[in-house]
């Protein structure tokens, strides 16, 4: 089981921390929450039934993990004058809700099909199709509009 | 830009440096809180010294954070009572810093987080060198001056904070020698 999920960590690194980094809204948060959310794996693998993937499993840990660094992280306060070195992200993600968002990012960063997304976040396939395919609904119609 | 190309520039793909070490040292060493109150309970329940409990749970309180830099500590201290408030060092392997603040909140901090605030009880920092002076209004509007303190060398921030662990604050002004507002916070 550990060998398992060793593999799973070097082999999905760059996905793992992408997801994570999307969710928490900031790069140094979201690969802590990742290192995190695999040392809770490594502590709770016996705790793992096989009822599910255990892809889909981690994947659970990793989201949830990313969720509370999002929560506990710092409020960013605005400079005096605006910032020349910022820019703002061009995708108006604030336009999801919550769900959208991490469904957008497990689909599009970890190339995660219908079935793995509602395991690791325990909704319907359904759902997850659905709620996909608002969400990017939302998304093209706000690029276009930036766009036009 | 369609939203694939979008999403592609939100959190671009990089080449990632594993850290499994870091994964199986976390696992060794990181209690959940809820493990601890649960020794400090059963030690409190069955024939333990309540004390005693109350001590464990009180060393289980976070210190600074793995990645600090221990060789390189700073510190601030509440002036009334010598209190230590905020240990501050060097955050290894980054250009950040690493704090523990007295009132258990801990982290790692980037240097891109140019200016952060925490409340409450209020508490922040910011790269800015040019920062001297830092106030707040509580609620009913009267002016407080935060405490200041400025590290340099790795460290190289400055610090605010409130000594009054409850009081209520808003719209904290940063500003330089001049008197200048170099940030200010909108709430």
């Amino acid at each position: 089981m550990l060998d398992e999920l060793e593999d799973f960590y070097r082999t999905n690194l760059g996905d793992l921390r992408r997801v994570a980094t999307a969710i928490a809204g900031d790069r140094e948060l979201g690969c802590d929450a990742v290192q995190e959310a695999f040392a809770r794996a490594v502590r709770k693998r016996r705790s793992f039934r096989g009822t599910g993937t255990l892809e889909a499993w981690v994947w659970r840990i990793v989201v949830n993990a990313a969720r509370d660094a999002r929560r506990r992280r710092p409020e960013l306060v605005e400079p005096a004058e605006p910032s020349t070195n910022g820019h703002a992200p061009v995708i108006p993600l604030d336009l999801l809700t919550e769900r959208q968002r991490e469904i957008v990012f497990l689909h599009y960063y970890a190339d995660l099909d219908y079935a793995a997304i509602a395991d690791a976040l325990q909704i319907s396939p359904g759902t997850v199709g659905s709620t996909l395919n608002a969400a990017r609904r939302t998304l093209r119609a706000a690029l276009e509009e930036v766009s036009s | 830009m369609n939203e694939l190309e979008a999403l592609d520039e939100y959190v671009p793909l990089r080449m990632e440096t594993p850290a499994w070490d870091d994964v199986l040292r976390r696992a060794r060493t990181r209690r959940s809180p809820r493990f601890l109150v649960a020794v400090g309970v059963a030690l409190a329940v069955f024939g333990g010294a309540p004390a005693l409990a109350v001590v464990l749970l009180h060393d289980a309180k976070p210190g600074l954070p793995s990645g600090a830099d221990r060789s390189n500590v700073a510190i601030m201290l509440e002036p009334h009572t010598g209190r230590i408030v905020l240990e501050v060092a060097p955050w290894k392997g980054h250009d950040g810093f690493c704090y523990f603040a007295f009132f258990n909140r801990s982290g790692c901090v980037p240097r891109s987080h140019q200016t952060v605030v925490m409340a409450p009880p209020m508490f922040g920092w910011t790269f800015d060198p040019r920062v001297v002076e830092a106030t707040a209004t509580t609620f009913g509007g009267k002016p407080v001056n935060l405490l200041v303190r400025q590290f340099r060398g790795r460290i190289n921030a400055t610090f605010f904070f409130e000594a009054k662990r409850f009081a209520l604050l808003r719209n904290i002004v940063l500003r330089d020698r001049h008197g200048h507002v170099i940030v200010r916070l909108r709430k």
